[in-house]
């Protein structure tokens, strides 16, 4: 029987890998954000997991727009690194969980959500720029990419949903696991326009707070009101919401870290789930 | 060709439909540069790889002039233009203070301001 054992939300950003590989872990810039990657790596090791599921985004290294998937599931046994367009980081390709990644594909088909189905995933830094930082790599990992950069882009209550989905589809899968499920992007950061560089500190706190305490208020703030707060590329804090849904009613906060260093509000936030019953799938 | 208002949120443009459709083809370009050896053809002959990958000669320009803001204002996506930014050793710091029209230095202080 597969149990989700805990969930994390993180920031993901090209320069947190490029910090990482570079060894940054004293830089007196990057030293909070990776002592909060330590601490909760510590955490996520006693959690034992054997699984990640990790809701995130492929920034057009995946998938370009000739064809571009609103949800894509990597169901393959390898998870390659995509070359982002300056050349590959020296990280090992990661393992997939086939047949489990499978029964998640057809339980969140039989929920109303249709992922493209990918046996072929390339990873970008949507999950490796932060992942070396917090977890073992040898950890099998199974993708499930949201478009959040070519509108239209689905709702934040359709990426809460999504999360209630897959902790139906990992409490009934198949074989025993212990799972952590992963949502990532953010927090608030302006690539560009007039307002280039801009963050919201205190809105990134607010959301760190209702993201644990009152989800169905984030679930119902349309777009627009995300890129007013958190910038243009900020929205993809949404898939945070899919991470939050998995973890049941009433989660309880293992880690949170919140620093602003550069060009992102990076965050960061474990949870302990909620351990109630598999629920029947909604109507 | 000019972006609809309705599509700006705080002075930043919405990456939509519509612009996606409109700089498919400076996209695609951009694209194409995920592979190492056409990064190399692209470097080795700027202009006649994009002519070749279909680009007219204004979306050109607008590239050899490292004009990042037009690139964007004409359906570029942030993401793609930094493939072509690290192609050609520009910053993503570069790119955005260009869109923004400020220097890359005073878009440094203001990230130091968060």
């Amino acid at each position: 029987m597969a149990q989700i054992v805990g969930g994390i939300g993180s920031s993901h950003a090209p320069s947190i890998g490029s910090a990482w590989d570079k060894g940054l872990l004293q830089d007196p810039l990057w030293r909070p954000v990776f002592d909060g990657y330590a601490a909760a790596r510590a955490w996520l090791a006693e959690q034992k997991p054997d699984l990640f599921v990790i809701v995130y985004n492929d920034h057009a290294n995946r998938f370009f727009f000739d064809a571009y998937p609103t949800f894509a599931l990597g169901v393959g046994d390898l998870h390659a690194q995509a070359d982002e367009g300056y050349g590959k980081r020296d990280l090992p390709d990661l393992k997939g969980d086939p047949d489990f990644a499978w029964h998640i594909a057809r339980s969140l088909v039989e929920d109303e959500f249709d992922p493209t189905i990918c046996q072929e995933m390339t990873l970008d830094h949507g999950v490796l720029s932060f992942l070396p930082a917090l977890a073992d790599l040898a950890v099998p990992v199974i993708p499930l990419a949201v478009n959040v950069i070519q509108h239209p882009i689905p709702t934040a209550r359709r990426l809460y949903r999504l999360g209630l989905a897959l902790r139906r589809a990992i409490q009934t899968g198949p074989a025993d696991r212990r799972v952590v499920v992963m949502g990532t992007g953010g927090l608030s950061h302006q690539l560009h326009g007039t307002q280039v560089g801009r963050f919201n500190a205190a809105w990134d706190n607010e959301f760190l707070d209702l993201l644990e305490s009152d989800p169905e208020r984030l679930a119902a703030l349309p777009h627009r009101d995300w890129m007013e707060r958190g910038g243009t590329e900020g929205v993809e804090m949404i898939m945070w919401l899919a991470m939050r849904g998995a973890m049941g009613p009433n989660p309880t906060r293992a880690f949170r870290n919140y620093q602003v260093p550069m060009t992102t509000g990076y965050g960061l936030l474990a949870l302990n789930p909620d351990q109630v019953a598999v629920q029947p799938p909604s109507t | 060709m000019t972006s609809p208002a309705h599509d700006i949120v705080s002075g930043a443009l919405v990456f939509t439909g519509e612009r996606s459709r409109l700089g498919y083809r400076l996209n695609r370009m951009a694209m194409s540069l995920t592979q190492p050896a056409n990064r190399a053809a692209f470097q080795a002959d700027e202009a006649a790889y994009m002519r070749a990958m279909g680009l007219d000669d204004v979306e050109i320009d607008r590239v050899l002039r490292r004009d990042w803001k037009a690139m964007l204002d004409n359906g570029g996506s942030i993401y793609l233009l930094l493939k072509i930014a690290g192609s050609v050793g520009h910053t993503l710091q570069q790119v955005g203070a260009h869109t923004g029209g400020i220097t890359p230095e005073a878009l440094a202080e203001r990230n130091k301001k968060a």
